[in-house]
């Protein structure tokens, strides 16, 4: 029975290859000593380096393998290590460079026999490599950096910094900063004066200017309290969620369409409920770790109340693009938009290798991946659905069902036929396209098999074990071992195990003569077996029994379980199934969801509903890594569960169903290093243009270290103790002296401080697209103020009046308006807007209809209509825009510019514009 | 015209010396678009120039509203678009990518198979590839082929125009891809990336190369009536920004408005408008006077200069009644014609990249009917293409000019078998066909009268000399001065590229 151990043993080094490194087998060696440095530098490295680092060195890294260096070359490649020290027998390379594996190499020709001996023999040595100037960098270096990283330490409240200039600390945000600023030697800066500042505080919370009346207001309240009035004005007003809630929906890839979907419906007709959701939440102030959670699992929680709001939150998983409704990078989308924006890592990074900077191993990225990959996403009402509407999606659910079912029953009676085919199939070389779009049925369907194989072969096998050992005679001498072979499988009783009788039965007689005969005698057995199964189904059918639910024999039930067993490579799951359909059925099985979405979404009777997920209805109890994030390449399992950078080697794996709920709560895990962090650090880079963190979206080791750390765990403990409140942190900024600042420029702060970094200034920021036109409608007098709703197209004339937050985001042909002013891309999470200065956008500003609009709707107010003098009006224009008044200079260019040629009143209206596109209306001081 | 002149001798001195990237290699092409520019040393470093801010800060100083210093920050404005050298001396500055999409036959067109013709209605001796749709006997061209010119490539008769100037041709008739399947095979041709959201091949280039006339959008595709199919994603700038996206023009149009948005102000005059635009130039000075030291506020002011011409010069690069009557008739008539035209009078003017798509959806991909089909396309395209490539010779700037001619995949040599609710069973067209098909390219530094790599004998899939799309990305960087793997942008922890993990460069390609 040697052969047949054999067989099998190329699968289960593999196994134990695989347990060797999960157990944490590290490749570390003992000193290496000045023979074997002597001996790998001459005989080894030569030879590796000349014929293997062509595709396993530095560039190239074919099945993951590296060979030019030690540490890499002992960890192996994809499908584990390569190199058991000690033991050449066991070692993958020494196979291969043999040809007496499934993988030769070098593939263009063996290697000479006493190369290949050399090779051995080292290994045999153990592998000697001598480790200096390692061409990579080694495991401890990484981890070291990981571990003292400054984003993956804990928060911890640091004291205040004693200052001198105490007189200018207002809050301890200005301590921390000051404290630097002292370091440094430059002064802060003067205050702003108030007119400047409320423009900036009103146009920071609420994305519009102040109005002439609150900016006198203000200017005349000498009250000690005026501006922290001011401030909580501003945060009690809906126009704050409108502002602050879009920044978030940058982080979300917000969009109201689905991206290119071929024939489908392009519309999200319900993202607008997600939309609105956060915008609430922002002017509700829902704690943030409540806000996050809801928006990963609100279906795991209890429900609020009859209208189940909070499901709207998930739209958070769901608005992204649709990428050919490509499973995989659908739930790729959703690892990065949900781990970047919480807590800035780069976690996708890690779908194909482990993370090149930071310590994300491609085995976490599939925790998180099996998290999504067991979560379905559903369209949830948020009212009580009618019955009409719930009878309506059950009809048509079940005209879907009923047709999937029937086109099941036939394919995989056609798959059972062939079966022998497959088997076969399985021996010629896998294809070695990894994408799966090309692939067609049957290459799906051998995989499956030969996955099904390998999996059984782990073992002895009573079925397939004749199959594996008649499989691994090589092609010219199987006539010649097949006899001695089948004489071994005259007595079920084989050494190792004890085969199906069935299948010992099968080869008792005449020696096959080939593998194809092999397979076809498996093929006539499961035939025989499915016909038996079919008349017993067909007895009791007859006879009014129940249906059978297994075979009278064990040995024909354990044939019957490959062909309708749950784990049976003919059983094929739905989106499987799906892909294999013919044309006209795929078709058609395509025209009935898109009646269901279609009544789901338009139907009269529809309620209010959230694109929601809900945990899948089968949950596999892990989930497989993808090699090289190929679908075509399932590689060892790994627990759904959280990233070990955060929550360490002892974590537990997630046990509720998909572990979505479990994610979020270790995403906001009160020692969570990183979420907190991030908050406050996107909140700051709101405020001042830059983050203390200048990457907000990006804390691995490849970020640059915070400006101020103590000030960014400051506000971080403070954000977490005294309750997630974003508003309460908005406070601790805005009353600070640091955002109170001028923004003017002091050369002698500059020469010691050129970016800024220290906040010796407050910078001068450029309104964004939407204070932009948000800002045009308001002073024009032409803002709607209405909140919610479905989303409204703000590009195309008649010009809608809606806030720019509600404008219809058409990610697969996003209006140039948008890109012109550096809207963030809807098809992925972004971190912070460009701002980019071009041509196009002065285009927009001086010939748009749109602009034209404003302009002329702002000479028609009746305040500015009704001045009689145009000295007058352009006082009231100038309060208006800038608030403040005109100098003589400029009254005096003003006039002087809508009394020249024919005075007409048109003159107006373009010097509005003027004045509606000028430096001092778009910039914030 | 003065104009350009500055534009081109600016960019000559600053361009070829080179180096400027070189130096800090490691940083190279890191993104320099910071969200906030906030130091003049920032913005300098992005080097380039700012056209007519000489005339501007003249004007400022005249007027007493600006201070020394400022003028010389106006003067350094610079655009994220502004020319930056790539990172070594490149041979080609523009490209002009003509795109038969839908999926031109190439043994119909490029890659002659007289084999087809003895096994015509039988079949291949070998298993038929599986492609989208199943495909069953050899089916020969329908159309004669013959050699052209010193180099003696073989033409179809339907491109006998373009067979006429193949000599400036390099045919590469061994190129392959993933999928046959339109949408990943557009975005793989574009974007170097089937399915994922990545920048388009132009958005890469003019995020490089910046481009050479501010007046114009650096990165224009063109298609006659409405989208190709991936629509917009086809020129998407992906994770960079928005401003190197490629802009649409719908070439059905001749009315400059139609074709750039806001371009024209119906409402005022022009000599208004520059009125109009005076006094804003004199608010912006005043206000940029009292903040001193801002470089965001002067690059705001360059650019409404800079739209004030591009009015101007946008309304006259779209018109091709401009060009004198023995061009257009060189060109011939017809959409195809005017936008091809059109392509030349945009790399004329410096614009960096012009995509030509044939029209909305997918004209080329004939499921049947292929013989009167790809006679009608071709038709509407040879003459024009012919007359492009000796037009830009005789302007000298084929040299510079990289041409690009292709669809996403090739055709099956074989017939599309009849597939219910598909092509109605007429049983005369061609599949899609990833694994082999041609591509032309011309100008810009390409090895001219050249074959590169073959198709098998029948012409399914390429086996010599393979060219992957990967391969060909690289090549066309490499042709404007960029190595493939050293040109990335980081995004999201990543340092991207047009190429991602493959691709290398095809030298045989190369003059």
């Amino acid at each position: 029975m040697k052969t047949f151990a054999k067989a099998c043993c190329a699968v289960l080094a593999v196994v134990v290859l695989w347990q060797c490194r999960a157990r944490g087998a590290s490749p570390t060696q003992d000193k290496v000593s000045p023979q074997d440095i002597d001996f790998f530098e001459k005989e080894i490295r030569p030879l590796l380096a000349a014929n293997c680092f062509e595709c396993h060195g530095e560039k190239k890294q074919e099945a993951g393998l590296r060979l030019d260096a030690r540490l890499p070359a002992m960890r192996g490649g994809d499908e584990g290590p390569v190199i058991k020290a000690g033991d050449p027998e066991a070692s993958k390379l020494v196979a291969a460079v043999r040809y007496t594996g499934d993988i030769q190499m070098p593939p263009d020709g063996k290697l000479p026999s006493e190369k290949v001996e050399v090779l051995a023999a080292w290994v045999k040595r153990g592998a000697p490599w001598p480790d200096h100037g390692s061409l990579v960098p080694s495991d401890d270096d990484s981890s070291d950096k990981a571990e003292n990283h400054w984003a993956f330490q804990p928060v911890r409240e640091p004291p205040l910094p004693t200052v001198n200039g105490s007189d200018w600390v207002r809050s301890p945000v200005d301590a921390f900063i000051l404290a630097r600023l002292e370091a440094a030697g430059i002064a802060p800066s003067k205050p702003a004066d108030r007119r400047t500042l409320l423009r900036r505080v009103t146009l920071d919370l609420t994305g519009l200017p102040p109005t002439p009346a609150e900016v006198e207001e203000f200017v005349n309240d000498a009250s000690p309290n005026a501006f922290e009035q001011v401030v909580d004005r501003l945060l009690a007003s809906p126009r704050y969620g409108e502002r602050w809630g879009r920044f978030w929906l940058d982080y979300a890839r917000y969009s109201d369409t689905k991206g290119y979907v071929f024939q489908e419906d392009r519309n999200y007709r319900f993202a607008y409920v997600y939309r609105d959701w956060v915008i609430r939440a922002f002017n509700e102030d829902l704690p943030y770790d409540q806000f996050l959670v809801r928006q990963i699992a609100a279906d795991r929680l209890p429900r609020e109340s009859e209208n189940n709001q909070q499901l709207a939150a998930m739209g958070f998983l769901t608005v992204g693009r649709r990428f050919l409704n490509n499973k995989y990078d659908i739930i790729d989308d959703r690892i990065d938009v949900v781990m970047r924006t919480t807590m800035a890592l780069t976690v996708s990074c890690a779908r194909c290798h482990d993370h090149k900077f930071d310590p994300i191993p491609t085995a976490d990225y599939y925790s998180i991946f099996g998290v999504f990959d067991a979560s379905v996403e559903k369209l949830l009402p948020i009212a009580p659905p009618s019955a009409e509407f719930e009878q309506g999606v059950r009809e048509r659910e079940e005209k879907l069902e009923k047709f999937m079912e029937e086109k099941r029953r036939d394919l995989e009676a056609r798959l059972r036929a062939d079966a022998a085919e497959f088997l076969l199939a399985t021996r010629s070389p896998p294809g070695t396209d990894e994408n799966m779009l090309r692939r067609d049925r049957k290459t799906r369907i051998t995989e499956r098999w030969r996955q099904y194989l390998s999996e059984r072969g782990k073992e002895f096998d009573p079925l397939f074990a004749p199959w594996c050992a008649f499989a691994a005679l090589a092609d010219g001498e199987f006539e010649k071992h097949a006899v001695s072979l089948s004489a071994s499988f005259a007595k079920a009783d084989v050494e190792g195990g004890r085969l199906n009788t069935l299948v010992a039965k099968a080869f008792a007689g005449e020696p096959p003569k080939s593998l194809a005969e092999v397979s076809a005698r498996y093929g006539r057995l499961f035939a025989e077996i499915d016909a038996e199964w079919k008349k017993s189904a067909d007895d009791a059918k007859t006879k009014n029994e129940p249906p059978p639910t297994a075979l009278a024999g064990a040995d024909a039930e354990q044939i019957r379980q490959v062909l309708y067993g749950s784990d049976s490579p003919l059983v094929l799951p739905g989106d499987m199934l799906d892909r294999s359909l013919e044309r006209p059925d795929r078709n058609e099985a395509r025209r009935l969801r898109q009646e269901i979405e279609k009544f789901r979404t338009t139907s009269k009777s529809a309620p209010l509903q959230a694109m929601g997920m809900e945990d899948a209805a089968r949950i596999p109890p892990k989930t497989r890594v993808l090699l090289r994030g190929s679908p075509g390449r399932p590689g060892p399992e790994v627990a759904r569960q959280f990233v070990s950078v955060v929550a360490g080697e002892s974590r537990e794996p997630f046990n509720e169903g998909s572990g979505r709920l479990e994610l979020a709560h270790e995403i906001v895990a009160a020692d969570n290093p990183l979420t907190s962090r991030v908050l406050v650090n996107r909140v700051w880079t709101h405020y001042f243009g830059q983050g203390l963190v200048r990457t907000p979206s990006d804390f691995g080791l490849r970020s640059d270290p915070p400006s101020h750390p103590e000030l960014l765990d400051y506000l971080a403990s403070r954000f977490v103790a005294e309750g997630w409140s974003i508003k309460k942190l908005h406070r601790w900024i805005l009353l600070s002296s640091t955002y109170q600042q001028s923004s003017e420029d002091r050369p002698e702060a500059r020469a010691k401080d050129p970016e800024n970094l220290l906040v010796w200034r407050m910078n001068r920021r450029r309104m964004d697209l939407e204070a932009l036109r948000d800002s045009l409608l308001f002073v024009a007098g032409q803002l709607d103020a209405t909140i919610g709703g479905p989303a409204v197209n703000i590009v195309t004339a008649p010009f809608s009046k809606r806030r720019s937050v509600y404008g219809q985001i058409e990610r697969q042909n996003l209006p140039a308006f948008f890109r012109t002013f550096d809207f963030a891309t809807p098809d992925s999470h972004s971190p912070q807007r460009f701002t980019t200065t071009v041509p196009q956008q002065a285009l927009f500003l001086m010939n748009s209809p749109f602009v034209i609009e404003q302009a002329a709707a702002l000479v028609k107010r009746p305040e500015i209509e009704s001045a009689a003098e145009p000295g007058d009006r352009i006082q009231r224009i100038y309060a208006l825009l800038f608030g403040r008044e005109a100098t003589t200079d400029e009254l005096a260019l003003g006039e002087q510019f809508v009394t020249a040629g024919d005075g007409a009143e048109s003159n107006w209206q373009r010097y509005a514009q003027a004045l509606m596109v000028s430096n001092e209306f778009l910039f914030i001081d | 015209m003065s104009f350009f002149l500055l534009a081109r001798q600016s960019l000559a001195s600053s361009v070829f010396p080179g180096r400027a990237w070189e130096q800090g290699s490691k940083k190279a092409m890191t993104p320099h678009i910071n969200p906030q520019p906030v130091t003049r040393r920032e913005m300098l470093s992005r080097c380039g120039m700012g056209f007519g801010a000489l005339a501007l800060a003249d004007l400022m100083k005249q007027t007493g509203l600006i201070e020394p210093t400022s003028a010389q920050a106006a003067t350094n404005y610079v655009s994220p678009l502004s020319p930056k050298p790539p990172h070594f001396a490149p041979q080609a500055r523009h490209v002009i990518h003509i795109f038969l999409n839908g999926g031109c036959s190439h043994v119909d067109t490029f890659d002659p198979k007289p084999k087809l013709a003895e096994y015509a209605g039988k079949p291949l001796p070998m298993p038929n590839l599986p492609t989208e749709r199943k495909t069953g006997a050899a089916f020969p061209s329908p159309y004669k082929f013959q050699k052209y010119g010193e180099s003696g490539i073989e033409v179809s008769e339907i491109f006998a125009n373009v067979g006429s100037v193949i000599d400036n041709f390099c045919v590469v008739r061994s190129m392959h891809a993933d999928v046959p399947n339109h949408e990943p095979s557009l975005l793989l041709m574009n974007c170097g990336e089937a399915r994922l959201v990545r920048p388009s091949m132009g958005s890469w280039l003019t995020y490089g190369l910046g481009t050479e006339n501010q007046n114009l959008p650096a990165f224009i595709a063109m298609c006659p009536g409405g989208y190709p199919i991936q629509e917009s994603q086809n020129w998407q700038a992906g994770f960079l920004p928005g401003i190197y996206q490629g802009t649409y023009i719908d070439t059905k149009h001749t009315d400059i408005e139609k074709l750039i948005e806001h371009v024209k102000n119906n409402h005022v005059a022009p000599a208004e408008q520059r009125r109009q635009l005076d006094l804003l130039q004199q608010l912006n000075a005043r206000h940029s006077a009292e903040r001193a030291h801002d470089p965001q506020l002067e690059a705001r002011i360059q650019t409404f200069e800079l739209a004030y011409r591009m009015q101007q010069e946008a309304a006259d690069a779209f018109d091709v009644n401009l060009e004198p009557k023995h061009i257009r008739e060189m060109y011939g008539p017809g959409t195809q014609a005017r936008q091809i035209l059109i392509a030349r009078r945009l790399i004329e003017r410096g614009v960096r990249f012009v995509q030509v798509w044939h029209g909305e959806g997918q004209p080329w991909d004939n499921h049947d009917d292929i013989e009167v089909n790809h006679r009608k396309l071709a038709g509407q395209c040879d003459q024009a293409i012919a007359a492009l490539i000796k037009d830009l010779k005789q302007r000298g700037l084929l040299e510079q000019t990289l041409v690009l001619i292709s669809g996403e995949f090739g055709r099956t040599p074989t017939v599309e078998l009849p597939t219910p609710g598909s092509n109605a069973g007429k049983v005369n067209g061609r599949d899609h066909n990833h694994y082999g098909f041609t591509m032309l390219m011309a100008g810009g530094g390409v090895r001219a009268g050249y074959v590169h790599g073959a198709t098998d004998e029948f012409g399914f899939q390429a086996v010599e000399k393979k060219v992957h799309v990967h391969d060909l990305h690289a090549t066309i960087l490499h042709l404007l001065g960029f190595d493939h793997e050293k040109f990335t942008y980081r995004y999201a922890g990543r340092d991207f590229r047009l190429t991602d993990v493959h691709g290398n460069v095809v030298r045989e390609l190369i003059a």
